[in-house]
């Protein structure tokens, strides 16, 4: 580089660090938005969880390690594996792997940062937060004890009747926000947020996974949140959604655990595997092979993931025929996994790979779960998993699954990474003797766990009897176990030693092609000083230059004119250049936004209702906050993008980045309404005691109150956006669908007046649907108030009414789901009264 | 956006028919059946119904994503359609399979 252009990039470096920086000290901690430190302090949070999951499991097998222990009692056991469970899975898995993709996505796609970076520094204040209560009532001595799948009716009130289960029910709903926030983060920034000329067919193979996982996210974890909200209503209320005696059924819980719990195995094994198809490339010196087949094959075995969620109810007495639906779609889920493996192999067959540390991890991860996935399809047979089901054969087989399919390629994933995690290259060398000794503790450990759970070793039993055969094995597990969590305690030291003492690093020590090396290590608040043009999918290895053109900001945005955090927002499909994304300053709202969410999950635990009541309206007033400090109140037209190009900002598009935010939250929300359908045709199908004694009779005033409501409230959000749109006054409109909104209300509030909440559980599932619409007309409502006075304040014009077709899509899912959502509760009524 | 759609849509009716056909067996086994004058043989010319229909839909997608008029003008997404739609056609038929060969409601 010449000293003139050294200079336009240290100039332009200088320009966007002062836009682009956090504020200085601990303000800057809580103030963040930037998805560098968001993901950094989320990395670190997610190790915390996997420590303390891991000291759990320590205590699990000294436990184990002799018969008739007395190490731990059982109500401390209970409490020790519950929680072990419910921290690697909810606590860590998730939350780890979302923290690499907030602080890798960006660089991947050669965009600034996440699409709604206060939602990122959201989502990781309730995950911190969440976590902490968890850990505290685990030190407390009231942690959740009822298993991490929280099986009724162990879990209800009757034989749980302290504040466990509360914990677990409220405090994993709670932290579930993280998810649903990163989810949607990601969703929108892989379809929008790129490098300018990067079509689908050229995004960074993680990138794909990542959006396959984020549906995946959006749609498996509505149902395991709704059946928490009913038990814990059930608990809190007396609602019977799982009592025989009242019409519910236990196996409800069931249905919506595993709707969420085994595409959850997926969520989990996906984002590894995206690691696995990123660095083994690398490491072979080659490039993927069957890229387009990888896609197709992350893609179905998503889909095909939601078609398994029986196989962990094969002892629940259902009919042979569900049963063989859900055998058939459990083999036919390893041809998918199968193609990745075999695409992996023949990748390795092509380059010329070399044993790098990364490497040999992703070798430890190939032999571990390829034996995890035998044993997968030999659970997926119901004959064997009737004989093996509940015992350490499932312990040993999920652990192989896990930690074989996630946590290897996902220490793998951090080792390639650390140079632009940290800005070093690795110096010490303990990483090469923790993976050894991890693979022999791991085998050691897991391996016996088949063989004794074959023996007959039932799961979650906290002691054993002398002479049951089980010693030996159990001894020997447990002392390999302790291997293990030596290994992997050195693999965090080796890369805490290495982030923190080694030498600086130069850009790129791998040679790879994507664009996460393109930047300075470790990458700035801005990440590019300006966005790239790529045509393929390696751009640096077509063109090794490029990261020095970013630098000096020769791709789009190259010069920071209007002084405030721009990036740039393309096409979906071809990756063209559509809008100019402005992205808000940094913030406190998010943090003390998540501290008043939590008030609001967890005061009810302590049945403070009226606490969690005004946390409710302090959430609601903090979200206004949030949203009113967007947007513009004047006409900006065309501004330059860069190399010759003029584009508007989001803010005078019609479909601005909220609208894409809400459009996936709503597919969330939706899958959510669907499962309470779900629930309320099954009960009604399946459970005892249906039909119930007294039927709900929609009369008149109901069904009138619903159709004038939808059609006042849909109409009026219509009349109002045109009027916006041609400059006249929006207020007749708005006004108009405001009392659509309250009529709507009123006819879901006539369920109530011909049920009662805890008669039966049809009762109470009409409850929920009517709490449901008038939650839903109520969100609207608000909204509609706010873009009233968003019209007086001047922020919509002509050019401007994208926060109008915001509130036009919540209106008309407020519409939608109080017609099916009435109709469903209303059905029985008008069937029963149809003379036959 | 299209071009997401012609991507995820062929797998997503294959879940939505998976799990259709799957509730259907819960009522055929129901007493909401029996109650209604409906036979188990009927039921079980329901479900084969509804494993054909469901088979025909996937079928006429790989047509319809096939014509020049709904393909991609991408190629690779076109392929990657392609392939999804063959996937999720091969899941149909063999995932409820069962409709005609397993015992019902045992």
């Amino acid at each position: 580089m010449t000293e003139k252009r050294r200079m336009t990039a240290l100039r332009l470096h200088k320009a966007l660090y002062s836009i682009w920086r956090n504020d200085p000290g601990w303000k800057g901690v809580f103030t963040t938005v930037n998805n560098n430190t968001i993901g950094n302090m989320f990395i670190l949070g997610a190790t915390g969880m996997f420590l303390a999951g891991g000291i759990l499991a320590m205590l699990i097998r000294a436990q184990l390690a002799s018969p008739q222990s007395a190490f731990m009692g059982p109500e401390i056991y209970n409490q020790v594996f519950t929680m072990h469970g419910t921290i690697m899975m909810f606590l860590f898995a998730i939350p780890f792997f979302e923290a690499l993709t907030i602080f890798l996505l960006p660089g991947m796609l050669g965009t600034r940062d996440l699409a709604f970076p206060r939602l990122s520094a959201y989502g990781f204040w309730c995950y911190m937060i969440g976590s902490t209560i968890m850990i505290i009532a685990l030190v407390a001595g009231v942690a959740p004890d009822g298993g991490w799948f929280m099986y009724p009716p162990l879990s209800s009130s009757a034989f749980s009747p302290g504040i466990n289960a509360d914990i677990w029910l409220l405090g994993i709903s709670f932290i579930e926000i993280s998810a649903i926030s990163a989810a949607v983060e990601v969703v929108v920034t892989v379809l929008r947020y790129r490098a300018v000329g990067m079509s689908l067919d050229k995004l960074p193979i993680f990138a794909w996974y990542m959006l396959v996982v984020a549906v995946m996210i959006l749609t498996a974890f509505p149902p395991m949140i709704l059946g928490s909200l009913i038990l814990e209503l059930e608990r809190a209320f007396d609602m019977p959604f799982f009592q025989a005696e009242n019409g519910g059924d236990s196996l409800l819980w069931q249905h919506l655990f595993w709707l969420f719990g085994h595409p959850e195995v997926y969520i989990i094994f996906l984002p590894a595997a995206g690691v696995v198809s990123t660095v083994l490339p690398v490491m072979a010196r080659t490039t993927l092979l069957g890229y387009g087949w990888v896609v197709a094959a992350a893609i179905s075995l998503a889909v095909l993931s939601f078609g398994l969620w029986v196989h962990h109810m094969f002892a629940t007495g259902i009919p042979h025929m569900g049963l063989a639906f859900f055998s058939a779609v459990s083999t036919l889920v390893a041809v998918p996994t199968g193609v990745q493996i075999f695409i992996w192999i023949g990748t390795l067959w092509k380059g010329r790979p070399e044993l790098h540390l990364p490497m040999l991890w992703i070798l430890g991860f190939f032999v571990t779960f390829v034996m995890g996935g035998l044993t997968g399809v030999m659970v997926a047979m119901v004959p064997f998993d009737w004989q093996a089901h509940d015992s350490y054969f499932i312990v040993a087989h999920l652990h192989y699954v896990l930690i074989g399919g996630y946590v290897f390629p996902m220490i793998a994933g951090i080792y390639y990474w650390l140079p632009v995690l940290t800005g070093r290259k690795r110096f010490f060398r303990m990483g090469e003797t923790a993976f050894w000794l991890v693979m022999v503790g791991f085998h050691g450990t897991f391996l016996l766990l088949h063989w004794v759970g074959l023996l007959g070793m039932r799961r979650r039993i906290d002691t054993f009897e002398a002479g049951s055969g089980w010693e030996l094995i159990n001894l020997l597990a447990s002392i390999s176990g302790f291997v293990l969590a030596i290994g992997f305690g050195l693999v965090i030291l080796d890369i805490a030693v290495n982030a923190f003492v080694a030498v600086r690093g130069r850009r790129n020590p791998w040679n790879a092609g994507t664009l996460e090396w393109g930047t300075p290590i470790p990458g700035p608040a801005y990440n590019f000083a300006s966005i790239p043009v790529v045509n393929s999918r390696y751009p640096l290895h077509d063109h090794p230059d490029l990261p020095v053109q970013i630098a000096r900001g020769e791709g789009f945005l190259g010069e920071p004119v209007r002084n405030r955090r721009e990036t740039l927002a393309v096409s979906v499909s071809r990756g063209e250049p559509e809008f100019i994304a402005v992205f808000p300053q940094n913030s406190i709202v998010p943090f003390v936004m998540a501290v008043v969410t939590s008030i609001m999950f967890m005061a009810p635990t302590f049945k403070w209702w009226w606490l969690s009541g005004i946390s409710a309206v302090g959430v609601t007033a903090l979200a206004l906050v949030w949203a009113w400090s967007g947007g513009s109140r004047e006409d900006e037209g065309l501004l330059d993008a860069g190399r010759g190009v003029s584009l508007p900002t989001h803010n005078e598009i019609p479909h601005p980045p909220g609208w894409w935010g809400s459009l996936f939250l709503l597919l969330a929300d939706s899958v959510l309404f669907g499962s309470l359908l779900f629930g309320y045709a099954f009960l009604w199908t399946v459970a005892p005691n249906w039909p119930p004694p007294r039927i709900l009779e929609p009369g008149v005033l109901g069904p009138v109150l619903a159709v004038g409501g939808a059609g006042l409230a849909s109409g009026g959000i219509r009349l109002a956006d045109r009027a916006i749109r041609s400059d006249g006054s929006a207020w007749a409109g708005v006004l108009v669908s405001l009392a659509g909104l309250v009529t709507l209300m009123a006819a879901a509030a006539t369920v109530f007046r011909g049920t009662t909440h805890n008669a039966h559980a049809y009762d109470a599932t009409l409850w929920v649907i009517a709490g449901y619409i008038i939650f839903h007309a109520t969100l609207a409502g608000i909204m509609t108030l706010f873009l009233l006075f968003r019209i007086r304040a001047g922020y919509l014009s002509s050019r401007r009414f994208g926060d109008a077709r915001v509130v036009r899509l919540w209106i008309d899912y407020a519409v939608l789901v109080a017609a099916l959502g009435l109709g469903a509760a209303w059905l029985p009524g008008i069937l029963a009264e149809v003379p036959r | 956006m299209m071009d997401i759609l012609r991507i995820s849509v062929p797998i997503t009716v294959w879940i939505a028919a998976f799990s259709a056909v799957y509730g259907l067996e819960g009522i055929v086994c129901s007493d909401l059946w029996t109650a209604a004058g409906l036979s188990l043989g009927q039921g079980r010319a329901a479900l084969i119904a509804s494993w054909a229909a469901a088979i025909s839909l996937q079928v006429a997608m790989l047509v319809i994503l096939r014509l020049p008029r709904c393909g991609s003008p991408l190629p690779w997404v076109q392929r990657l359609a392609t392939i999804l739609g063959f996937a999720a056609l091969v899941a149909t038929v063999w995932s409820l399979m069962p409709v005609a060969t397993t015992s019902l409601c045992l």
